[in-house]
């Protein structure tokens, strides 16, 4: 678009009768509208498809600047990531009386100015006045600041060059970002598109696209976004090192893991001895310590398929079902908010404690969970519409949990990441809408039943009434009499899911391989692709082909060769954090840690309304942190959050005080009738003794050097406080104690490895 | 099985000085534990009962004449406290019956009692961990309590290939248990678990020794957390039979009288999905809501102008099901069909608007209501219709035991009857829902409140009556008007009522279509006192049978009548005054009592002042505002009054007594030993040894005797401090009082 011809006539005609002592003041002026209407011959710019990209990737509408869901700094209100073009439009050109822009003199046009940082700006300087996006403002201005030119094509994809390959360690890959337009035409957009890395240890991407890898094996990707739409370039960085043998596979999951590894050369560690095995599954399944018993029936035993059997055993034992409903419960949400819940929670908690123990099948627990109707004492599922009331929370718990996706943006906006739109959003919530409610015989309890009728939910932005569909998939027409929960829940569990079984089995492979092939665990989505997109997808077809069987899902995990190797780095796995070719340790959760403390010492925690024995791991809810420093300092979770985040996995000094000095642990140590008592009185030798301690601690015999320096321990005299010497049985006694107290205190003891 | 009893003992008394601290109304005598809680049938055995002011027994008794009780007496022939003899005839029905012990205050509050065919044990050593698991034998019932934050443990031998169905009674038999089943393996590792009240179907893996664990579903335990655990042998094909229940307040209303099993019809599957199956109305179904979402579609064909009902039970045959119905009309045309609601049937609710568990009292702790259907249904065009029932709980759960019976009939008008102890807001928000027995003391009246499910379009008025009662109690009854819910009976003891019980019929008499339709009234209470209904959920159920008792030891505080035993008459739109008569029989607080009015055309009478000093009071009644029409009426006043009531204060004279005889005795015995010391001392040799062991003996008698005077100076406190006088918040309802309304002269 030209500048009208009108003005520059005016102009024209002004210039000539100027002084000259004017002629100094007026010059910029000149120079701005010669420079004006440079600007206006520049090829047409779109508000739509040229300047909002600039400004998204300037990051005026990012959430802490412009963005409206941020609240917008300074009156300044754009849609976030400029996914509501018509608005932004106004926003700029016709709110605040025009005043952000300056058509007669583009570059002094507020918009400029600020973003150039000529005036001052909170969000500092974001635009170069020299760079592309200036001048493409600029011409915008100048032009007129039309929303669109004519017959503007509009945006209908952009890919990303290359979309995958691979990138040596501490290399260089320039990324180009290529948008296609209704037109059919293809645009570089690379200097407007924005990049970002999901890994920054493995890769940086700069601004412009040039990605560089740092010395970190493995798949690393980057997002590119450009006006509401997004690409991933996917790089396989190979550590290059020579793979030579590589564990004979048990599985399927061997394949793809060693596979992967053979092809980024990243040598596995071996395959670890029978005591960690025994150790690390006992724990992984079950949540507890082997037996010193199980310990030496394992270690003694030359049958072939020992390990197979020890699994087997595990996911048939009640503590695979506590567990796990542990790991559940707390994501569920099953807190005690008054002391009246404690039957609801009890319950609900001994529902997916049953349901996991009899091997309930995953589709059909959700079912039960999202469907529930009645009251909870007859239906515990129902305890879950207790705690999470709002139907829009229903969904994004649902969302996260179930499926993997993170729906809670798109209440407000489109999502920045993803497809997901309001429609989207609003849609999912209609399920929850025809959820009747009775008050019953317990004050704060309602029984769940299904409300007849068309069920619908209103976008509140648009006001349209949606009827319900399963984040974009038509789901049928729901007739008023069924509950549309039930179609939800049977959309989940179809085979072509795509969502459902992902979600549950890369949760199950962060469980026991530490780090999902997908992180976070519950963010899935297209910008975010697994590390091992071929491992994943065999997981998810073993898991719906096995009829959505969690024991299955874990005895394939637990007997793969990837889950046995050995924690112990050979000279260049070290550096590896996502390709599995070893067991990455990490610290037992504070349940385990509690209850493998009690095993060690023979004592025994009690909890308020629990018969004395019951263990950390069999809590039914969150209210047992109230009264445990122990759990609190190690991170028990609080079941606020759908996320498994929530619990703290990390060490404090916090927790290096309470293990070294806290009351509680000496008092354990010295429990009437516990171990250091019993060992002491028993009649076995100081080797025995020390044997003991190590099965249970470590589920292994000690080495040589270990058994010899905790021997002399045992046998060193202890003086009281006055100087007096102990008598033997209390010298013994009292070694005991402080032998167990620093095992108790190893990181063998304290991480599972 | 003595230490059982005492440990049982010490729970329940440690329980109920809880419930005593915060409760209110007047002490009532409670049976809340029965140790057994059954018996086989034609067994005879010793039942221990617990309970709330169970002292003066006189007879345990119970809802069937087949089973009787007489107390077990000690080797010395004295009678052991609280300790019977039940004898269970060989012809007593099986089930769950109502048992309740005459005491010094009357009939007790009942205590379910059943009769089953299985041999039964009762559980007499502890049994919370593995090692001390008791064994059972197979097809035999083992009575037991939980204790606090323990898991009781069983162990049974089976074999390869048996069906065992474990089933726990707990709170179909008065029980607070919520119970969790187990069954494990010989070390303790759980097969199976049910924690719904369910039953476990378990077939037998292996031939060994198995592990039954029973707890409560949170860990509480104690008394009142007992159950009847059952492992039986059945058939492969067979139908699981669970332990007989009590009955929930719900089930009052079915089934239908008449109802019989004649021309019902089953459900035909396929009838979902599009199948439907054909029925002509009227029609009595039997089906069910299985597998999960069933929904089962009925067609049939009916005319323009035609009324039906349409009633299902599924929820009142015990099953935790919410039926819904939806009766369509179905438009064809060519191919296409047009459906059109007809009605949609939902829930029966309760007449009267119940308790919502909030700070104050709002309503009776009762829902005879249910989450069945019963509606009409008015056949809007004429053609083919569709009905569709559907369980709204139903979406997830696939159990065919969830059946269900729909009828559909032309209009039968009729009426099912409950009746409750009468709850009102007394003080401090009065959360409570005590179990109120019918034992009344001398000059007591007490209201009965009756609310009715009236069906198929029946409105009329109701009338109550109840029959066989002790000599000098009176029941009243104040109908349920027309068009109405609720109803009184007044049940009133003289206040020379002499102490005695029977059971009584209550029953409802109507005309319907020219005819009187007598229907019973089944009463309702709880199984246990509860004091704060947030805390814990009330548990009321109907009772087998009525008893109704006047203990003959203690008054009524306060007794109000009309003076005369005249019919007051009024005539319409007249004012009237009604003197009454006042007998205060202990302290009150306050000198005032406000009172509202019960009875149909006088309800609207707003509350007035009763002068608790004066003697006299009088009552007066507007028939301008009230606007009641002629005709006879029967009313009473009624309100809460805070009594300084003296409990067991019989007690201070019978120890006082007893300190009596006992000083007497010492003075004698001081008296005996003085002489015998003063004779020892003026004794010769040869008979000084002698007198001095004889002074020795008086003056250990002496010690003896002062000991028991101290021991009835210790009695006679306790009795004081029993007697003291306490608040105690009470109904307080006058005597019936009939009004004749006589028309205007015109």
């Amino acid at each position: 678009m030209e500048a009208s011809p009108r003005l520059r006539k005016s102009l024209h005609g002004a210039v000539m009768k100027l002084e000259s002592s004017l002629l100094r003041l007026v010059a910029p002026l000149a120079c701005a509208l010669a420079s004006q209407n440079a600007l206006a011959d520049d090829p047409a710019v779109s508000f739509r498809n040229d300047v909002l990209p600039i400004l998204t990737k300037a990051g005026c509408n990012a959430g802490t600047c412009h963005a409206k869901a941020g609240g917008g700094q300074n009156g300044f209100q754009l849609s976030l990531l400029g996914f509501e073009p018509t608005e932004d439009f106004e926003a700029i050109v016709k709110e605040a009386r025009g005043r952000r822009l300056f058509r007669a003199v583009p570059r002094e046009s507020l918009l400029l100015r600020k973003a150039t940082g000529q005036t001052p700006h909170g969000g500092g300087v974001r635009l170069q006045a020299d760079s592309h996006g200036y001048r493409t403002l600029q011409s915008w201005i100048a032009q007129g600041s039309p929303y669109a030119t004519e017959n503007e094509p509009l945006l209908t994809s952009i890919t990303v060059e290359p979309s995958r390959g691979i990138v040596r360690m501490n290399a260089d890959q320039q990324l180009q970002a290529l948008a296609t337009y209704s037109d059919g035409l293809t645009r570089d957009v690379t200097q407007s598109a924005l990049f970002e890395s999901n890994d920054d240890a493995m890769a940086e991407v700069s601004e412009n696209g040039l990605v560089r890898t740092s010395n970190i094996p493995g798949k690393v990707s980057v997002m590119v976004r450009f006006g509401g739409q997004v690409a991933v370039f996917t790089a396989a960085v190979p550590l290059g090192a020579p793979v030579e043998s590589l564990p004979a596979p048990n599985n399927f999951i061997d394949d793809h893991v060693f596979g992967n590894l053979k092809q980024i050369g990243v040598p596995p560690s071996p395959v670890s001895d029978d005591a960690t095995f025994l150790r690390r599954v006992s724990l992984d399944i079950a949540g507890r310590l082997p037996t010193p018993e199980e310990t030496t029936a394992f270690l003694e035993s030359e049958a072939a398929d020992k390990r197979e059997d020890a699994i087997e055993r595990l996911i048939r034992s009640p503590g695979y079902a506590d567990y796990f409903a542990n790991k559940w419960t707390s994501v569920l949400k099953n807190r005690r908010d008054d002391t009246n819940d404690i039957i609801s929670n009890f319950a609900f908690h001994a529902w997916i404690r049953d349901s996991l123990l009899a091997n309930v099948s995953y589709d059909q627990l959700v079912k039960e969970l999202l469907a529930a109707t009645g009251t909870i004492v007859s239906n515990p599922p129902v305890a879950w519409y207790k705690r999470v009331k709002d139907p829009k929370e229903q969904l994004e718990d649902v969302a996260q949990l179930f499926l993997g996706v993170r729906m809670q943006c798109a209440q407000c906006h489109h999502h920045p990441f993803e497809r997901w739109s309001q429609d989207d959003y609003y849609s999912l919530a209609a399920f929850f809408t025809r959820i009747g409610r009775k008050p019953t015989g317990v004050a704060g309890e309602d029984l769940i039943f299904h409300k007849r009728g068309l069920a619908t939910a209103k976008n509140v932005k648009t006001g349209a009434d949606l009827v319900p569909a399963a984040l974009g998939d038509d789901v049928g027409k729901i007739s008023a009499d069924e509950d549309p929960r039930l179609r939800l829940a049977n959309w989940m569990a179809s085979r072509e899911n795509p969502f459902f079984a992902k979600a549950v089995v890369n949760r199950y492979w962060k469980h026991f391989f530490r780090r999902g092939l997908i992180e976070p665990e519950d963010d899935i989505r297209e910008t975010n692709p697994p590390t091992n997109p071929e491992l994943l997808a065999a997981l998810e077809s073993h898991f719906v082909e096995s009829g959505f069987d969690l024991k299955e899902l874990v005895r394939v995990m637990t007997r793969s060769k990837a889950y046995q190797l050995s924690a112990v780095p050979n000279e260049h796995n070290l550096v590896d954090r996502q390709n599995y070719s070893r067991y990455y340790p990490r610290r037992l959760q504070a349940e385990v840690i509690l209850d493998a403390i009690d095993d060690l010492t023979g004592a025994r925690t009690s909890f308020a309304n629990l018969p004395a024995g019951t263990r950390a791991v069999a809590l039914p809810d969150n209210s047992y942190n109230r009264s445990s420093a122990f759990l609190q300092v190690f991170g028990r979770p609080n079941s606020q959050s759908v996320c498994e985040c929530e619990r703290v996995q990390s060490s404090s000094l916090a927790q290096s005080l309470h293990l070294i000095n806290s009351s509680e642990i000496k008092g354990k140590l010295a429990v009437g009738g516990g171990r250091a008592a019993r060992l002491q009185s028993a009649e076995i030798s100081h080797e025995q003794r020390v044997k003991e301690l190590y099965r249970v601690a470590f589920s292994r015999e000690p080495r040589g050097d270990e058994l010899s320096t905790a021997v002399a321990y045992l046998i060193e005299p202890i003086e009281d406080a006055s100087g007096k010497p102990l008598s033997e049985p209390a010298a013994l006694k009292q070694n005991l104690q402080d032998l167990i107290w620093a095992l108790m205190n190893t990181k063998e003891f304290l991480f599972n490895h | 099985m003595k230490q059982l009893v005492f440990i049982l003992s010490v729970l329940t008394a440690c329980f109920l000085s809880s419930v005593m601290a915060q409760s209110v109304c007047l002490p009532a005598p409670r049976l809340l534990t029965t140790t057994p809680m059954g018996a086989q049938v034609g067994q005879t055995l010793e039942v221990v009962l617990t309970g709330d002011n169970l002292d003066g027994a006189t007879s345990l008794t119970f809802s069937h004449a087949g089973i009787t009780a007489v107390p077990q007496k000690d080797d010395q022939g004295n009678e052991v406290s609280n300790t019977w003899v039940v004898s269970v005839a060989k012809d007593c029905p099986l089930g769950v019956h109502d048992a309740h012990v005459m005491t010094r205050l009357g009939m007790s509050s009942a205590r379910a009692f059943t009769v089953g065919s299985l041999p039964e044990v009762t559980r007499t050593a502890a049994n919370t961990t593995l090692d001390k698991a008791m064994p059972l034998q197979l097809n035999s019932i083992c009575n037991a309590s939980v204790s606090s934050r323990q898991v009781d443990f069983y162990s049974f031998e089976a074999s390869k290939g048996q069906r065992l169905i474990l089933d726990c009674a707990a709170k179909g038999i008065d029980s607070r248990l919520k119970p969790v089943l187990v069954v494990a393996d010989a070390n303790g590792a759980d097969l199976q678990v049910e924690r719904r009240g369910g039953a476990i179907d378990f077939k037998v893996p292996a031939t060994g020794r198995y592990t039954v664990k029973v707890n409560d579903l949170t860990y509480n335990g104690g008394a009142t957390y007992f159950y009847r655990l059952a492992i039986r042998e059945v058939g492969m094909d067979a139908p699981v039979i669970r332990h007989p229940s009590t009955s929930p307040v719900h089930r009052a209303s079915w089934p239908p009288a008449g109802l019989t099993e004649e021309g019902v019809t089953a459900e035909t599957e396929p009838n979902q999905n599009g199948s439907v199956q054909s029925v002509s109305l009227p029609c009595d179904i039997r089906g069910s809501f299985f597998p999960a979402a069933d929904v089962d579609t009925y067609e049939f064909v009916a005319k323009k102008g035609e009324v039906w009902w349409v009633e299902v039970a599924s929820e009142r045959l015990g099953r935790p099901t919410d039926p819904s119905v939806v009766i369509q009309h179905v438009a064809k045309e060519n191919e296409n069909e047009t459906l059109t609601d007809v009605v949609e049937l939902n829930d029966i609710p309760s007449p009267v608007r119940t308790s919502s568990n909030g700070y104050s009292y709002d309503g009776p702790p009762y829902n005879i209501g249910s989450s069945d259907v019963l509606g009409k249904l008015e056949i809007k065009a004429d053609g083919v219709h569709r009905l569709h029932v559907r369980d709204l709980f139903g979406g997830t759960r696939s159990d065919p035991r969830n059946v269900y019976r729909l009828i559909v009939r032309k209009a039968q008008p009729d009426f099912a009857l409950a009746g409750w102890a009468m709850h009102m807001g007394l003080r401090n928000g009065d959360r409570n829902a005590l179990s109120k027995p019918i034992a009344l003391r001398g000059g007591a009246t007490m209201p009965i409140e009756v609310v009715v499910i009236r069906r198929d379009g029946f409105t009329g008025e109701i009338n109550l009556q109840m029959s066989n009662l002790p000599d000098g109690v009176t029941a009243t009854g104040l109908k349920i008007p027309a068009g109405k819910s609720v109803g009184t009976m007044l049940i009133t003891a003289d206040q020379n009522a002499p102490r005695g019980f029977t059971s009584a019929q209550f029953t409802g008499t109507a005309m319907i279509n020219g005819t009187e339709v007598v229907r019973e009234c089944r009463l309702a209470s709880m199984a246990w006192p509860v004091p704060n209904a947030k805390s814990e959920i009330p548990a009321p159920r109907l009772m087998a049978d009525i008893p109704v008792s006047v203990g003959g030891q203690e008054f009524a505080p306060l007794s109000i009548a009309a003076a005369g035993d005249e019919v007051f008459e009024v005539t319409e739109g007249e004012s009237l005054t009604v003197p009454l008569v006042n007998v205060r029989r202990c302290e009150f607080q306050g000198a005032t009592m406000s009172l509202r009015t019960f009875g149909d055309g006088f309800a609207g009478n707003g509350l007035f002042d009763l002068s608790l000093d004066s003697e006299t009071n009088d009552a007066v009644l507007n028939l301008a505002t009230l606007k009641t029409k002629p005709g006879d009426y029967t009313i009473a006043f009624y309100g809460g009054g805070v009594a300084k009531y003296q409990h067991r204060r019989h007690e201070i004279a019978t120890a006082e007594s007893q300190l009596a005889v006992v000083k007497q005795k010492a003075e004698a015995a001081a008296t005996a030993a003085d002489q015998a010391k003063k004779a020892a001392a003026a004794a010769t040799d040869e008979a000084k040894a002698e007198l001095e062991r004889s002074a020795k003996d008086a003056e250990q008698q002496k010690k003896a005797a002062d000991a028991q005077v101290k021991e009835a100076e210790e009695q006679l406190r306790a009795a004081n401090r029993t007697a003291a006088p306490k608040d105690i918040v009470d109904i307080i309802v006058t005597r019936p009082i009939r009004i004749r309304v006589n028309a205007k002269a015109k």
